[in-house]
């Protein structure tokens, strides 16, 4: 049998092994064998996220060290998003290190960088989102118009003016309540049990051996 | 330096990289991709970070680094033996950037896979699919008329997600007695769908506000001294 094959068996082999060994953990009380092994597992998964997590970040920060080198086109941003993110560390391990002094005594620098930079960018970003959102409903209905366009911008606009606080239309809040508690609760339960299900077929064939592909 | 002034310092940078990425709005400009990358080694680092502080250095103290006060040797022996698998496993990985030794890197993500697979299969039953299941049996109990409509629409979506359905010459085809449920199931999906966009153009709108009421407090403060 050629080494290949072997790897390839071996990783089948310990697909379904830990993936139906880690289920019955997770399906039996807490303290049993199966349960500890199940949580054993599982923190070693956790681990090993976060390994791959540093090692994709040193990476990303690599390439872009190498694009500042061989000065390709927009290195500079490349040397900006590294000086970022070396200043990021640099003052993670300042505050660990409690290298601050004076009125700055105790302070966490590294904290007060996340919100002044992370948290704005993304707050930034997330409201910069309203703009395409319209856009595109604008361009949905600038289309082809068919009945389940229709359906959808009435469903939109029917969530959308229901939410204004107006005097006097009341009936649109009902409306608007009535739809979101009965038509939407319907719909999204039907969406998220479908997904649970396709969730479940495709887990079943992955530990039962059908699906083969993590054996590459 | 004193806590004021680092309270400043933080005001205007927010204030300044707000201002660059709302300049999208104009065009993809310099000013943009400056403030992108900003995010980019920012989010990095504190990925890094997170990772480093929260998984990987407690792991290694309860491992490897792990005290042999209060425990017996057989205990401390088996946790440091055990504190190395998750880095070997995650320098497996790394063999999947190779395409001659991606076999290898399969082994370790055989790992991973197993366990994502069991903790998704035991998530969606006990987390999505019993629960709402039996949410959507309570419905009816509650109000008749308006449990028997979401009744309908939870099984006539499901009947549009083509667990019925086979796909002939490219063209996806369903039992005649289900066409018209399948419809229907369509109409749902749409209308939710539809909501939820409107939700989240509702949960944007929230956030520009947000966004902009505490960017134009700021630059009010310091105009008013």
């Amino acid at each position: 049998m050629g080494s290949h094959r072997l790897i390839r068996l071996l990783s089948s082999v310990l697909v379904i092994s830990l993936g139906l060994t880690t289920l019955v953990g997770l399906s039996t009380a807490e303290g049993t064998p199966p349960a500890d092994f199940a949580a054993f597992v599982l923190s070693l998964v956790m681990v090993i996220a976060a390994v791959a997590v540093f090692v994709g970040v040193i990476n990303l920060l690599a390439v872009h060290l190498g694009r500042v080198r061989r000065a390709e086109r927009g290195w500079p941003y490349s040397l900006l998003a590294v000086i970022v993110a070396l200043g990021v560390i640099a003052l993670r391990i300042a505050d660990r290190a409690e290298l601050w002094s004076g009125d700055l005594e105790g302070e966490q620098l590294s904290e007060r960088a996340f919100e002044a930079v992370q948290v704005s960018l993304e707050s930034a970003l997330a409201g910069l989102v309203l703009f395409f959102l319209v856009y595109a409903a604008y361009r949905l209905m600038r289309r082809r118009v068919t009945v389940w366009s229709l359906v959808f911008t009435g469903a939109l606009l029917l969530a959308l003016i229901g939410w204004i606080p107006l005097d006097g239309a009341e009936v649109l809040a009902d409306a608007r309540a009535w739809f979101i508690r009965v038509t939407v609760g319907g719909g999204a339960r039907g969406i998220l049990i479908g997904v649970g299900l396709g969730t479940v077929a495709a887990g079943v064939r992955v530990l039962t051996g059908q699906d083969r592909s993590i054996r590459g | 330096m004193t806590p004021e002034t680092l309270d400043l310092v933080a005001g205007w940078v927010s204030l300044v990289l707000t201002l660059l990425v709302f300049s999208y709005l104009l065009a993809d400009n310099v000013l943009y991709r400056l403030a992108i990358h900003v995010l980019v080694g920012a989010a990095a680092a504190y990925a890094l970070i997170v990772a480093t502080e929260s998984v990987i250095k407690p792991w290694l103290d309860e491992t490897l680094l792990v005290e042999s006060a209060g425990r017996d040797e057989a205990t401390v022996m088996a946790l440091r033996a055990v504190g190395p698998v998750p880095f070997l496993v995650g320098v497996l990985l790394l063999f999947k950037a190779s395409p001659r030794l991606a076999g290898v890197g399969n082994l370790g993500l055989a790992l991973v896979i197993g366990v994502g697979v069991a903790v998704a299969i035991a998530g969606a039953v006990s987390g999505t699919i019993l629960p709402l299941t039996r949410e959507t049996g309570q419905a009816v109990d509650d109000s008749v008329v308006e449990g028997l409509i979401i009744l309908v629409g939870t099984i006539s979506t499901l009947i549009y997600f083509q667990f019925f359905a086979v796909e002939r010459r490219g063209v996806v085809q369903r039992p005649r007695g289900l066409r018209s449920l399948s419809a229907l199931g369509q109409f749902f999906v749409t209308a939710t769908l539809g909501a939820l966009y409107a939700g989240a153009i509702l949960t944007s709108l929230a956030v520009f506000s947000d966004v902009v009421r505490a960017q134009l407090e700021f630059v009010l403060n310091r105009l008013g001294g």
